[in-house]
């Protein structure tokens, strides 16, 4: 395996990685679970009810 | 398409109903409030849609929630509804049956759960039921799918073919009679309401139902609410209460058949004295989560967990790191793969037969009924410090993720409870933060493993609880939400319901490990591997380890002697499932063995139980933090909350390290 394609697949995992983290700080700003990708049905259910000011 | 309601009181099993008609699956639980909001579904291979809405015990709704079904009668006409009751609790179900035939539409009763009321010793003859309620009852259990084929056949028809029902019409004391009467006529002929609509109408406004005297307001409905003073004086309310008691009462009377057993009752009853006895409830809620623990990892997760383990470090990555090198790749890149990835997120992989095992026993004591008298139990605790048994739902949601157990909170009526509940709910030890403790007593307190997880979650929830305590007082909290809970029958927990609840929970933890957990694997990867000169080979020149050094003074009054465990609990803000793949990563392991070794030699049993009373307290991760903001609106909550934790957590594991130096 050449050097670029070390280069490559290194590159690729870290940017997969940093992605991975933009996503969940942007999602968690929304208030969503950033953290978890899967609608629970405990999620699902909550995320249709509606929010009550404070 | 034809439109079915599904309506019934909270936990009739109407979810299960809703789950077996149309092929779905919806969080069942075997108490009050699973279902939130109306969900939608189809009947498989026909044109029929069936709405289940969220329990109710009146049409005159207690809590805002229980609008929801009063508002969904008010402004949609479904073509058919399937009146769910529990056959057990007949005389109070019917008292929503009741206003429900008041209305018109075309309605089914079914008995749902017969087999608890066979055991009860008691039937209901279904003709005479039929007869005087005026609407086909047929008899169910959504459990076994006793009675379905029959309910499907009565719901799959074509909106023409449905048969058109007559307002149940109940024998109102006259001057009730006399004003329903005058205030359906007046909005039939000044409004072009429909004849049936209006009746029902007028029973509910004069029935003080606030939903309806809104929807009048709303409506200049005059003929309403120009008498409404007169209703409530001559407390017609009152008079309608009694005369639907009294007709079920008789119809109930009449339809009653005996059986000859009634053990089961009696079973539920003398297990019920016990598990709800104010003395003993409570030791018997730590014994029942006690033996959770107990099960969850020193029976069955641990040395499932160890199988893993050996496969993961053995097999897999000295196979990964052979073809690695076979095919050319670099040092740095063999390192990330199988220092960063493998023994990182893999790692945490091998703490799945734990978290599974927890979240069945979970699932189990939901479907067996256990977790309502677990809601009583603790209500007469949360009474005492100003909260009640409805803040216990999201605080037992939370033990899964704090993330739905602060959106759970939303089902807490006043504001100030909701805001007390959101800001204690990340105290309850989630789910994620189980890999760490795994690897924690496993390294020191091996004998003791389900004690000290144990000790752990009942901290957690001590510390929520006096927490709460000190808000209510703050806030000057009054005002106390609503909390009725019903005590379904035990029943032998069904092993289709316990998985699917279990895979439900977990499945996350297994998502969670393709994307966050491995982008923090990554990023510790990166910050212990390099310097601001670049790739080092010696960890202890990393960013990781300076940042590690800079904050050692800091940990070092908690137990914490060593640079790696302050590193990864820096990653764990990112998901707390971190902080063990990063200690993975800084301690250079291979397998959980050689960690859980590493932790021996650099922890005691003191140092190791204050560190993981930080880990339990300390900052919420992102996505907690980002829904705190989000559900209270202000980020100033957000940040009380990571402030507050943070000084709570090191306020805590200082006084245990400290005060247990003194000792050992």
């Amino acid at each position: 395996m050449g050097l670029f394609i070390n280069i490559i697949i290194i590159a690729a995992i870290i940017g997969l990685a940093g992605y991975q983290i933009y996503r969940a700080v942007k999602r968690s700003k929304q208030g969503e679970c950033a953290a978890c990708d899967y609608d629970c049905e405990a999620k699902k259910l909550l995320n249709k009810s509606k929010k009550r000011a404070l | 398409m034809t439109t079915v309601a599904l309506l019934g009181n909270p936990n009739t099993g109407k979810t299960t109903l809703f789950n077996e008609l149309t092929d779905k699956y919806a969080y069942v639980g075997n108490w009050t409030g699973v279902t939130v909001e109306k969900k939608v579904g189809q009947i498989r291979h026909s044109n029929t849609e069936v709405i289940d809405l969220p329990g109710v015990y009146s049409l005159s709704p207690i809590t805002k929630d229980e609008s929801v079904v009063t508002n969904y009668l008010l402004r949609d006409s479904p073509d058919l509804i399937l009146n769910v009751t529990n056959a057990s609790q007949l005389k109070r179900n019917l008292l929503l049956s009741v206003e429900v035939l008041e209305l018109g539409v075309p309605v089914i009763i079914t008995l749902n759960m017969i087999d608890d009321l066979k055991r009860s010793g008691h039937y209901y003859d279904l003709k005479t039921l039929s007869t005087e309620l005026g609407c086909p009852v047929r008899t169910s259990n959504a459990r076994n799918k006793e009675g379905l084929p029959q309910l499907k056949a009565d719901l799959v028809q074509n909106q023409a073919d449905i048969q058109p029902n007559s307002p149940l019409q109940l024998n109102y004391p006259i001057m009730v009679s006399q004003a329903i009467r005058q205030a359906a006529k007046a909005l039939t002929t000044d409004y072009q309401i429909d004849a049936k609509f209006a009746h029902w109408l007028a029973i509910q406004y004069i029935n003080d139902n606030k939903v309806v005297r809104k929807y009048a307001v709303k409506n200049h409905l005059k003929p309403l609410l120009s008498q409404q003073a007169y209703y409530d004086a001559q407390k017609f309310a009152d008079q309608i209460f009694e005369t639907r008691l009294s007709f079920i009462e008789t119809t109930l009377a009449n339809a009653t058949e005996q059986l000859h057993s009634t053990k089961h009752v009696a079973m539920t009853s003398k297990i019920d004295k016990v598990v709800t006895n104010p003395i003993l409830g409570l030791p018997i809620f730590v014994g029942i989560f006690f033996l959770m623990f107990k099960f969850s990892f020193d029976w069955v997760g641990t040395p499932l967990s160890h199988q893993l383990d050996k496969l993961l470090s053995g097999p897999i990555s000295t196979w990964a790191n052979q073809f690695l090198t076979q095919v050319g790749a670099l040092p740095m890149l063999r390192s990330l793969i199988v220092n960063g990835l493998i023994a990182g997120v893999g790692g945490v992989l091998t703490f799945i037969p734990q978290i599974f095992a927890l979240f069945a026993c979970i699932s189990i004591l939901e479907d067996s009924g256990y977790m309502a008298r677990a809601a009583l139990v603790t209500d007469r605790i949360m009474e005492m410090i100003g909260l009640n048994g409805k803040a216990f739902i999201p605080l037992i949601i939370g033990f899964g993720c704090n993330v739905t157990g602060i959106m759970a909170a939303r089902t807490i009526e006043q504001p100030k409870e909701r805001l007390i509940t959101t800001l204690i709910t990340p105290f309850m030890s989630c789910s994620a933060r189980l890999p760490i403790y795994s690897l924690f007593v496993a390294a020191l307190f091996p004998r003791h493993q389900a004690v000290i997880v144990l000790s752990l979650y009942f901290l957690g929830i001590v510390v929520a609880l006096l927490m709460a305590k000190f808000y209510h007082v703050i806030f000057r909290a009054k005002e106390n939400s609503v909390f009725i809970v019903e005590l379904p029958q035990y029943h032998i927990p069904k092993l289709s319901i316990v998985w699917h609840g279990t895979w439900d929970k977990g499945k996350g933890f297994i998502k969670k490990a393709g994307t966050i957990i491995f982008a923090g694997t990554v990023l510790i990867w990166l910050l212990s591997n390099f310097n601001a000169h670049g790739y080092v080979t010696q960890i202890d020149h990393s960013f990781a380890a300076s940042l590690g050094q800079i904050l050692l003074p800091i940990f070092r009054p908690i137990g914490i002697t060593t640079w790696q465990p302050i590193s990864a609990l820096l990653t764990g803000v990112l998901a707390k499932e971190v902080i063990s793949s990063s200690m993975m990563v800084l301690f250079h392991t291979a397998n959980q063995g050689a960690l859980i070794g590493m932790i021996g030699g650099s922890f005691t049993a003191l140092s190791a139980y204050a560190l993981l009373v930080f880990v339990l307290l300390y900052i919420p991760c992102f996505a907690t933090i980002g829904t705190i903001k989000s559900e209270t609106g202000s980020a100033k909550w957000a940040a009380y909350s990571v402030v507050s934790s943070l000084v709570i957590s090191y306020g805590l594991a200082f006084l245990i390290f400290q005060i247990g130096s003194l000792f050992t």
